[in-house]
């Protein structure tokens, strides 16, 4: 592809996005806090600037990079973009080695409950570097292959990195192994509210598309319910099911066996339903009542009966609306699952409300990083999975 | 054989055709030509049922269809809209296979079928069987539409507007497709069209109506010479109807012919028998010349046209 990019155009234009991260991303890594290091997890840490933080040649190699990503960018190769995703990619797998040198070069040592945490010039270095590689993949047009390896290699190099020695003192990986159980435990009660939810209210949304298709006058209530549920504010929704599933579970002996109770994952799991309603039921149906009505007739012209208009031409044309709209479903969904720990649902929202209450940040991050990254892979398969089911090529 | 009698349908309190009587014989086509809005395209759409009428009845030969299964009665006829209704998701090939996979035909017989469709309509199998439509230009697409309702051999194909949407060029050469393919295939077919140059081209009967009636029902010859009221004659054009009548004859009948072929070099722009008075006339008026030879398929000249004659018996 870099090829077509480099032959089509004798003398390829100058990328404007790549250098303007790049020199943001230089700027503020010298300005910023690189990484702390607090003696135990509640006081308060002090801060070590690029330099200090990983030394001068710590320093210097950073800087290298990220002014040669800026001078590759500028100049017209034809395979700079392949230069610059071997940067960019190299650089962002082996990113937590900075944290590595620095907990190295200045944790104190026989402190048991000293910590190094992540500052501020890191993590703009990681999105800065994140925001470069999008591009890069971008302009390089580069196959669901070329991503998906990009993705594992990065993925990859992070898991075996965090999991050595070398990292042992992040505050992260110190809360994280206070509670592995517990983590298994929120990543599980997490992917099953969220996904549950999703599920349920997929068939739902699919049964309400239908009777609206078949039924008009339907269409405009079960629209208008869905999008109020929308609007009413997520913590009230769950506070407001606490009371009648109280009454409910209490009045059926049966349901407070299946651990329905007025808290804990049946409220949670009906508020997520209620809030995945809207975006499902709309692109479900906006999918399927914008397949043209002149292919319908002709295929009804032609003999089809009305089933098979349904499953061989509705469906597989409305397929990657509807998978879109399960994206959109998804990431919220995974999002909203967090704030549901509030009444006792369990998940992520756990670890972030129980470091709220101690004021221990990282505890906070332990719960929001996971949460982000599942939201992220989540968005990254559907698009897969949308792309892939593309009934239509692009045309000629 | 196709027979409507009294058919009419209602939309609402609004009488969209007015108990019409029409017969269209087995292998004629006949077209309904109107202008937007007088019933034609609701006659058509009655037929295959796609609209139920309101009163009347419809009989395919002989048998009245209210009695049969509407989707068996439409797979037994070939439905050409315009702007092709071509299953974007669907390849060339799985498009035309459409009828005979409905029919679980063997896939065997399929293909085979298949690629005899592609051909009959001047479409390289091996280029264009796998492309999807919206890869195709407009003329190419709409005949994979006419391969499509061709493909299980129905004996009534309708077609409703099929050419509309094509750029005139498309169009003409669309339309000596049809005449083509019909003089292979001989489908009773019903053509609807409001352009009265592709009626009188196509059909062997022209079915002209107004306001949801028939008008008038006859050979496009009789239409064009004894229009039976005013609208009719409007629609035909009352000034050109000359040159149209010229173009309904072919050269072969205006000729003086040789006793025997002669062996000559024909050229590519050269006379040829089935060619209309139209056009010998007008090469004529063009190149300034009193009379033209006339050239048979195979390229061997079998007689001339002059002008003198068509000015004589041309109408």
């Amino acid at each position: 592809m870099a090829k077509i990019d480099g032959t089509a155009a004798p003398r390829p234009t100058p990328n404007r996005v790549v250098p303007v991260l790049a020199a943001v991303a230089l700027v503020l890594v010298w300005l910023l806090d690189l990484g702390t290091i607090q003696p135990n997890r509640i006081v308060p840490g002090t801060g070590h600037g690029l330099v200090s933080a990983v030394g001068w040649p710590g320093a210097g190699l950073v800087s290298l990079v990220l002014i040669a990503s800026l001078a590759v960018s500028i100049l017209p190769l034809a395979w700079r973009y392949w230069a610059l995703l071997v940067l960019a990619g190299l650089s962002l797998a082996l990113l937590p080695l900075l944290l590595e040198v620095f907990a190295a070069r200045h944790l104190p040592p026989d402190s048991p409950y000293a910590r190094s945490s992540v500052g501020a010039g890191f993590w703009c270095l990681l999105f800065l570097l994140s925001l470069m590689l999008i591009e890069i993949l971008g302009r390089l047009k580069a196959g669901r292959g070329v991503q998906l390896l990009v993705m594992v290699v990065i993925g990859g190099s992070w898991l075996v990195l965090l999991r050595g020695a070398g990292l042992e003192s992040l505050s992260l990986v110190r809360e994280f192994n206070a509670q592995p159980d517990k983590f298994a435990q929120a990543l599980r009660a997490h992917l099953a509210l969220a996904f549950g939810a999703v599920a349920v209210s997929a068939g739902l949304a699919v049964m309400l598309a239908l009777k609206m298709m078949r039924s008009p006058a339907w269409q405009r209530p079960i629209l208008g319910a869905v999008s109020f549920m929308q609007t009413i504010p997520s913590l009230a929704v769950f506070g407001l099911l606490i009371a009648p599933l109280s009454a409910l579970s209490s009045a059926f002996p049966v349901l407070q066996e299946l651990g329905v109770r007025g808290i804990g994952w049946a409220p949670a799991l009906l508020a997520l339903i209620a809030y995945s309603l809207l975006p499902m039921v709309r692109n479900t149906f906006v999918a399927l009542t914008e397949v043209p009505e002149s292919l319908a007739d002709a295929g009804r012209g032609m003999g089809m009966s009305e089933r098979q208009l349904f499953f061989q031409l509705k469906v597989p044309l409305a397929l990657p609306v509807i998978i879109e709209g399960v994206r959109i479903t998804t990431i919220q969904a995974i999002g909203l699952t967090a704030v549901a720990a509030l009444i006792g649902a369990g998940g992520f929202g756990g670890f972030i409300f129980q470091g709220l209450g101690q004021s221990a940040m990282d505890l906070v991050l332990l719960g929001a990083l996971p949460t982000i990254a599942l939201a992220l892979v989540a968005d990254a398969l559907f698009t897969l999975l949308a792309a892939s089911l593309r009934p239509v090529p692009a045309t000629a | 054989m196709i027979e409507l009698k009294q058919v009419t349908r209602r939309f609402g309190n609004v009488v969209a055709v007015d108990a019409i009587d029409l017969t269209i014989e087995t292998g004629e086509v006949c077209v309904l030509v109107g202008s937007s809005g007088c019933g034609k395209s609701t006659t058509l759409r009655m037929i295959n049922r796609l609209l139920p009428h309101s009163a009347g009845d419809i009989l395919v030969d002989g048998k009245s269809i209210t009695t049969m299964n509407p989707q068996q009665l439409r797979l037994n006829m070939g439905y050409v809209i315009q702007g092709t209704g071509l299953f974007p998701h669907w390849t060339v090939a799985r498009n035309i296979a459409m009828v005979p996979r409905l029919l679980k035909w063997p896939q065997a017989r399929i293909d085979e079928r298949v690629r005899e469709l592609m051909t009959l309509l001047d479409l390289d199998p091996a280029t264009h069987a796998d492309k999807y439509p919206q890869q195709l230009s407009g003329g190419q697409a709409q005949r994979v539409g006419v391969a499509r309702a061709l493909a299980a051999d129905p004996n009534i194909l309708l077609m409703d507007e099929p050419f509309g949407a094509l750029d005139a060029i498309t169009r003409d050469n669309l339309q000596l497709e049809m005449l083509r393919i019909q003089q292979q295939v001989r489908k009773t077919t019903v053509f609807v069209t409001h352009d009265i140059d592709e009626a009188l081209k196509l059909a062997t009967r022209i079915a002209v109506m107004d306001r949801g009636r028939i008008v008038q029902h006859d050979t496009p010859e009789n239409i064009l010479r004894r229009p039976a009221s005013e609208f009719v004659e409007n629609l035909v054009g009352r000034q050109d109807r000359g040159l149209k009548l010229m173009s309904l004859r072919p050269v072969r009948e205006l000729m003086t012919p040789h006793a025997s072929p002669k062996r000559s070099d024909p050229g590519a722009d050269a006379l040829k028998e089935d060619d209309s008075v139209r056009l010998a006339l007008s090469v004529m008026l063009w190149q300034d010349l009193k009379q033209l030879a006339v050239f048979n398929a195979r390229g061997e000249e079998t007689g001339v046209i002059t002008r003198e004659r068509i000015m004589q018996d041309g109408l």
